[in-house]
């Protein structure tokens, strides 16, 4: 079994982590859910509670094993070697529908390309487990430069209605083309704020465009209180479009 | 030497807005920095840079890496190569972008470049207000190590209570000093949900006011300098900064004082 691999992407604020955890319903499992961001925030949206689950994130264990290494003078075993072993044992967390591994905060010096670096490699051997591999990335572009995960089927796009929403598009298309990432479909997702003029902006790029994510006063007031989103009824607003969108992207909605 | 001024925030906050907004009214002769690959403050500012001649960090990195190549040289003059032709002189305030780059790997050259000039570029303004991308990896970057002010502006969600504890944890470890963390909430928050803030036991600044204004100028691609002189949103930053204890001057009498700048210092020649 090969995965399908799916990555939401945008600028901040957009609406990449909501669509992913609402997604994560609609699709059949068993589904593996990546959250990229450093600032982490996936778990805490279905509910989850890493560490009360006994489960650390990749910069966690990443730390803990570099720091063991130095006082480790003659390692059997390389540190990627290492890693990947913790990644299935420690990192992943396993639920019934839906599996889940965070990249976490890193409070050392330096760039987040270390465990990047692990996940791009880990990503293709995880994959064959799963029917669905979704990745929720950090704001901007500087995950796609880092090329994770170099064999895309679907790009989702989350836009805000905003010029530079617009700009963003032909941006990121051309670091996917420069850095050589693969592609089968690059869709585009409105958020919420996007008026009908808006969407006709999106509609007007000459990408695909699915829809927008309707506004949803209750999915505000989840994310005030920190309220998993899968708890939202199923014919609420956001659930309705999130399930309209993967329909009209050719998903086949499980019940 | 200038005070130097950081806003950061999860993404879609308003750190932009904030940053472009609050030009107007700091002192003369102020810089910009764009830490955001994915660039917008020119845009908000109304700036096209490369009608002005003018390239982003990562940009002039890579022409400079490929014109090495081309000599068979090794190296660059960070001054020539790198800083002269992406600081745009403006008679506001002096700009420079980090920019997107089309090359694999991530923004740590670009950014260790920045970091290297910042502490010689403070000392040529009163004002040096950088704009963070979203998220906290800037700071794991440590691109800017000495912060008077750090404005951290949020979003209504449990999300942004939870990124203020990240942002003092990922400061303090990493050694990222700043004089003052002020929060500031953006137009979504409501009388009732700024309490969170008042409440989170750092220094609360007040909120930018909800503008319909800056949604319109935002879609179209406006400058934000051009909103009217009643706009809810500059309003709001205004008091913000008073409530700071900046000295704010007005906006129009700013851009004045600093013409005459530009007249007079042989620092400033105006644009292209």
């Amino acid at each position: 079994m090969m995965a399908r691999k799916i990555v939401s992407t945008g600028r901040g604020g957009a609406g990449k982590s909501t669509f992913v955890a609402l997604a994560s319903k609609y699709l059949k499992p068993p589904t593996l859910l990546i959250d990229l961001d450093p600032d982490l925030s996936l778990a805490d949206m279905l509910g989850l509670d890493f560490h009360k689950e006994g489960k650390r994130t990749v910069c966690e264990a990443l730390y803990d094993v570099i720091e063991k290494r130095k006082s480790n003078i003659s390692p059997t075993i390389t540190t990627h070697d290492l890693m990947e072993s913790l990644l299935w044992s420690d990192c992943l967390y396993e639920g019934k529908r839906i599996d889940l591994i965070s990249l976490g905060t890193k409070l050392t010096e330096g760039c987040l390309c270390a465990p990047d670096e692990l996940l791009r490699r880990t990503i293709p051997k995880l994959a064959k487990n799963y029917t669905n591999v979704v990745v929720d990335s950090p704001a901007g572009v500087e995950h796609l430069n880092r090329n994770i995960v170099s064999d895309i089927n679907d790009l989702f796009v989350l836009c805000d209605p905003s010029d530079k929403s617009l700009k963003h598009i032909p941006r990121i298309k051309e670091i996917i083309n420069q850095v050589g990432i693969r592609y089968g479909h690059f869709y585009l997702v409105a958020n919420h704020e996007c008026s009908e003029e808006a969407e006709r902006y999106l509609q007007n790029t000459g990408e695909t465009y699915l829809g927008k994510m309707e506004y949803d006063a209750r999915l505000e007031q989840y994310n005030l209180e920190g309220k998993s989103l899968l708890e939202l009824s199923e014919d609420s607003p956001a659930c309705l479009s999130a399930r309209r969108i993967l329909t009209k992207a050719g998903y086949q909605i499980g019940s | 030497m200038g005070r130097v001024i950081v806003s950061t925030g999860r993404g879609g906050a308003g750190k932009s807005t904030l940053v472009a907004l609050a030009s107007k009214y700091l002192n003369s002769p102020k810089l910009l920095i764009d830490l955001d690959p994915d660039e917008s403050l020119a845009d908000m500012l109304g700036v096209d840079l490369n009608e002005k001649g003018k390239k982003t960090v990562s940009s002039a990195l890579c022409d400079a890496i490929e014109q090495n190549k081309r000599v068979g040289r090794s190296g660059y003059n960070l001054l020539s190569d790198v800083l002269q032709p992406v600081l745009y002189r403006g008679a506001e305030f002096d700009l420079i972008a980090l920019g997107t780059k089309f090359t694999v790997g991530c923004y740590c050259a670009p950014d260790a470049v920045l970091k290297d000039f910042i502490p010689s570029l403070v000392k040529d303004y009163d004002e040096v207000l950088v704009d963070s991308p979203a998220g906290l990896e800037h700071f794991n970057r440590k691109v800017v190590v000495d912060i008077d002010d750090l404005f951290v502006v949020l979003d209504p969600s449990e999300k942004s209570i939870k990124h203020i504890e990240r942002v003092k944890d990922i400061t303090r470890e990493l050694k990222v000093g700043y004089n003052q963390l002020y929060l500031i909430g953006n137009y979504r928050f409501t009388e009732e949900t700024e309490e969170y803030l008042r409440s989170a036991g750092e220094a609360y600044l007040g909120k930018i006011d909800y503008d319909p204004n800056v949604k319109r100028y935002n879609l179209e691609g406006r400058s934000l300098l051009e909103l009217p002189g009643d706009s809810p949103a500059a309003l709001s930053v205004k008091r913000i900064l008073a409530k700071a204890g900046y000295r704010i001057t007005d906006g129009n009498l700013a851009s004045e004082s600093s013409q005459k700048i530009a007249k007079s210092s042989p620092l400033r020649e105006t644009g292209r």
